[in-house]
């Protein structure tokens, strides 16, 4: 069984005037295995956000359906739907989305204070985490006082310590510079090897390459898809960048 | 060309901004209306008319002095709020390559074109208000309207200068703050205030001690007179305390909820002391300010309103008779004069005495050390002596319907607020033995007997009172001689009443013989144009103070707004369910608007007992009436309050969702 089946998805936007729409997904399918790595590409405006959100639960499609587990996420009921998010989705975002009025430790936290866990619970799920991401020393410190990178691994291990089934990651690397860049991806790397399922949503080629695969979106449908096989991070490098160069020329079509 | 492009970028960013403008220059607006009309009264021809207008004009000129300084503070803060918001946009002008001094010519516009539309509404809208201004005032005076209409040069001089003057201060102060940041800051603008608030302990402790101390002499303070001066000592350490508490304490308090991991890691506290943490620091003063401006609205309003409501009381505490005749140092055959030109006057003009009470008596202030008395060699302190308030027996009898008889050596005694142990009086060497205790004495003497600590003593006949005031006044030369008391009521209307006294007045002064004489029909005009005009003051700073409280509240939720969106976005990314984050929005911020009123009630509830004393020094005795009037009051003015919190709580929503 697969762990995420996302199933001839649509959105339509209708704006708030009434009379325009616009598609924004049009049918999406595909299916996401226990302990994978996967990318979503594709250019602006082609719906990626509108698929996380959905995949996410924050936002309704206007058709289709997505199974976590085997199980229509859509007919939980909207009493539910928080705890079903906290309990078995993490996110990682590109501005962080960190509260600036808590410590980094309250910060990642929060899920956990939500879900009612008590204040032993929590610390014992905290330590090894922020070890294995470096942030032991600034837990005490507050958003404004620390830098990028340590603010998107904090993001990380908020998202990580609900220990969910599925962290949902968008534009991870968008707001940070190449060398957090390379460490966040490093990491993802490593917690996906350690068996976390990753689903990310990303413009860069680079981040894109350490993904175990690469879906690509165009026009509101999966255009194609890339494995990376026993492929090393450089060559899935090429191959990604060959794929856009094809796509926006109009060419390959197998999906 | 160049000229009309500031201009046109001026009038732009006031569109823009227009939710925080519109309010901004409504607030201006209304302050010069009321500016103006202040001015307007104390300058007025019209005012001639009222028979008092001095002391009416005085009441005016204080109001507009008063109006004056809470427009500067007030349109300062307002300002400095709004360039706070706005910094990010100049610092997106500057980074956009504009220079410095461009920003400040779009600046300088910008306060010509709001000086000019709030100026001229401002003084167009006073001079219309201020025909319906002095129509209340004649109103709450009780006195015909005159004729005409009139806009005095001065009063429009005077607004235009001030408010001038305040815009110009505002220009400068935005010039500096603008010049003074990088574009860094500025872009960051209003962010910059993120940082975590520091744990004020020193701040928290002297706020502590200094409003335990406000309430503790509010509490204790007995003597109206000591009221008097500490009233004020006491607004300020409360004042002190409310600022300190607000800012430093609540954090401080948070602050320790937060350590107590128990508690701190519950769903519901979590998120609320740490959001409260953060919305204390940014809205401790503006809270701090609407709390004291509450505070100050409600005794205002509550004082002057009972002042008004209880003037025939008061008028009564003052002239316990209709008709009062009071002289002071008189022979025994003056007395019978007085007595004979009064019945004199009254039986020609046909008027029939009713109630007559008269007495002699001698008052004297002494220094008292338990029970001696002794006359005070300084003058200097009222408030370690006594007033002694000699009758004799016969006198007392009769005003009060008893039959005491007394020895020489023996004496009534009432105390009011002295106290003299054990059962003999002193006057310097003269003993008389306390024959008994009364509870209570409702002569003259009332007015005095507020202020100061007073024995009323009864003695055997004026013989006596002239013995124990020799013994008291050993070395003094001029014996001053006893004063004379004669009061009555009179059916007849007020015209009769006034004729009346105007003639007790001459026929008296005729004879040579030295008197006051004071008809209530005749006061009452000059109470009512004191009180009324007091009230008049309090009803207009009322809604001055109202309008100020209202537009901070509605730039508090703006601000609010703006920043909470983002929190509220994230919130529910993390899991919460978009009614939980409502709701303990919701909660917080009820929290932190009704926390200002909550302790504006509790500061009146400390302050009452000292006010009541004030009271009574403006003869206004009726604790009850004060009571009711507060009560009134706060529950107005709390309606008042929730209404305004709910009309910009719209707004604030607004902003979130
Ligand atoms: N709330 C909305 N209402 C109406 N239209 C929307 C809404 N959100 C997105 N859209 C439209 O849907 C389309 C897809 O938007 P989406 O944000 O998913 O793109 P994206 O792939 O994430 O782009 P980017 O890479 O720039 O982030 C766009 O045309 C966008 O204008
Ligand atoms: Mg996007």
């Amino acid at each position: 069984m697969y762990l995420l089946e996302v199933k001839n998805v649509k959105k339509v936007y209708t704006t708030r005037m009434g009379g325009n729409t616009v598609q924004a997904l049009s049918n999406v399918s595909f299916s996401v295995e226990k302990g994978e790595m996967l990318a979503i590409m594709g250019e602006s405006g082609s719906g990626k956000t509108t698929l996380l959100n959905i995949l996410a639960s924050l936002d309704k499609p206007t058709g289709g359906d997505v199974l976590l587990n085997g199980k229509s996420i859509l007919s939980i009921s909207e009493k539910e739907i928080s705890a079903f998010r906290r309990d078995n989705l993490g996110f990682v975002f590109q501005d962080f989305n960190l509260l600036d009025t808590f410590s980094i430790q309250d910060n990642i936290f929060l899920p956990l204070v939500l879900a009612g866990k008590t204040y032993d619970q929590m610390n014992q799920r905290l330590n090894p985490i922020a070890k294995r991401l470096q942030i032991t020393d600034i837990l005490s410190k507050y958003p404004y006082e620390i830098s990028g990178g340590q603010k998107q691994r904090t993001a990380v291990a908020r998202a990580l310590i609900t220990q969910p089934q599925l962290i949902l990651a968008d534009e991870p690397t968008g707001s940070l510079d190449s060398r957090s860049s390379d460490e966040l991806l490093k990491l993802f790397t490593e917690i996906n090897q350690d068996g976390q399922t990753i689903l990310m949503v990303t413009h860069s080629v680079k981040a894109a390459s350490h993904a175990k695969r690469v879906l690509f979106i165009k026009d509101g449908e999966v255009y194609h898809q890339i494995y990376k096989g026993n492929a090393t991070n450089e060559q899935m490098y090429q191959k990604i960048a060959d794929t856009l160069t094809l796509i926006a020329t109009g060419g390959v079509r197998d999906a | 060309m160049r000229k009309f492009f500031y201009v046109k970028l001026a009038v732009n960013n006031i569109k823009k901004n227009s939710q925080a403008y519109i309010p901004y220059i409504l607030t201006c607006i209304g302050t010069i209306i009321m500016f103006y009309n202040m001015c307007f009264l104390a300058t007025a021809e019209g005012l001639g008319v009222v028979s008092d207008h001095g002391s009416l004009r005085f009441v005016m000129v204080l109001g507009a002095i008063v109006i004056g300084i809470f427009s500067v503070i007030f349109l300062f803060y307002t300002n400095s709020f709004l360039i706070k918001k706005r910094k990010k946009e100049f610092g997106l002008f500057n980074i956009l390559g504009m220079e410095k001094k461009h920003i400040a010519r779009i600046m300088l516009w910008e306060t010509v074109i709001v000086t000019m539309v709030s100026l001229v509404t401002g003084i167009f809208g006073g001079i219309l208000l201020s025909k319906l201004m002095i129509l209340l005032l004649f109103k709450i005076i009780a006195i015909d309207v005159p004729f005409g209409f009139e806009v005095p040069r001065e009063a429009v001089l005077i607004t235009v200068a001030l408010f001038a003057g305040i815009f110009i201060l505002n220009l400068i102060y935005n010039r500096l703050s603008v010049r003074l940041s990088k574009p860094i800051e500025l872009l960051k603008g209003s962010n910059v205030g993120e940082k975590e608030p520091k744990t004020k302990v020193l701040q928290t402790i002297i706020g502590l001690l200094c409003l335990g101390a406000g309430y503790y002499i509010a509490l204790t303070t007995e003597s109206p007179l000591e009221a008097l001066t500490l009233f004020f000592v006491a607004v300020v350490l409360v004042m002190i305390g409310t600022y300190s508490l607000f800012t430093a304490g609540s954090v401080a308090l948070l602050k320790i909820l937060r350590k107590n991991k128990r508690y701190y890691y519950k769903p519901k506290n979590f998120i609320s002391v740490s959001s409260m943490i953060y919305r204390m620091k940014q809205n401790a003063t503006g809270l701090a300010n609407i709390c004291i401006l509450s505070t100050a609205v409600i005794i205002m309003l509550s004082s002057t309103v009972s002042l008004y409501i209880g003037m025939e009381d008061v008028l009564r505490t003052r002239y316990p008779r209709n008709i009062i005749v009071s002289s002071v140092s008189v022979t025994e055959e003056k007395v019978e004069q007085f007595d004979k030109y009064i019945n004199d006057t009254t039986d020609s003009m046909g008027i029939e005495q009713i109630d007559v009470m008269n007495y002699r008596s001698l008052t004297l202030m002494a220094s008292q050390t338990q029970n001696t008395f002794k006359i005070s060699t300084d003058a200097s302190g009222i408030s370690g002596s006594t007033l002694l308030f000699f009758i004799s027996v016969d006198d007392y009898n009769r005003l009060s319907n008893t039959n005491y008889t007394l020895e020489e050596d023996e004496a009534l005694l009432y105390e009011f607020r002295a106290i003299v142990p054990g059962d003999v009086l002193d006057f310097n060497g003269l003993e008389l033995r306390i024959k008994k205790r009364i509870p209570s004495f409702d002569l003259d003497g009332y007015m005095s007997a507020m202020l100061v600590n007073s024995c009323y003593v009864v003695v055997k006949d004026i013989p006596t009172i002239s013995t124990i005031q020799k013994a008291l006044e050993q070395e003094k030369q001029m014996q001053q001689l006893l004063s004379y008391f004669y009061g009555f009521d009179v059916q007849e209307d007020r015209d009769v009443q006034m004729s009346l006294t105007t003639q007790l007045r001459s026929n008296l002064n005729k004879e040579e013989l030295q008197c006051s004489v004071d008809g209530m029909e005749i006061s009452r005009a000059s109470f009512y144009s004191l009180y009324g005009g007091l009230f008049y003051l309090g009803i207009f700073l009322g809604l001055l103070f109202i309008m100020a409280t209202v537009l901070i509240i509605y730039y508090k939720q703006i601000a609010e707004g703006y920043d909470d969106k983002e929190r509220f976005e994230i919130m529910q990314k993390v899991g919460m369910s978009r009614d939980e984050v409502k709701k303990s929005i919701k909660n917080q911020v009820i929290k932190v608007f009704f926390l200002p009123l909550v302790t504006a009630v509790i500061h009146i509830a400390f302050a009452f007992k000292v006010i009541t004393k004030l009271l009574t020094v403006l003869n206004l005795t009726n604790v009850p009436l004060f009571a009711v009037c507060t009560l009134a009051t706060i529950l107005v003015f709390a309606a008042f309050y929730t209404l305004v919190y709910s009309l910009t709580a719209k707004v604030y929503y607004r902003i979130v969702s």
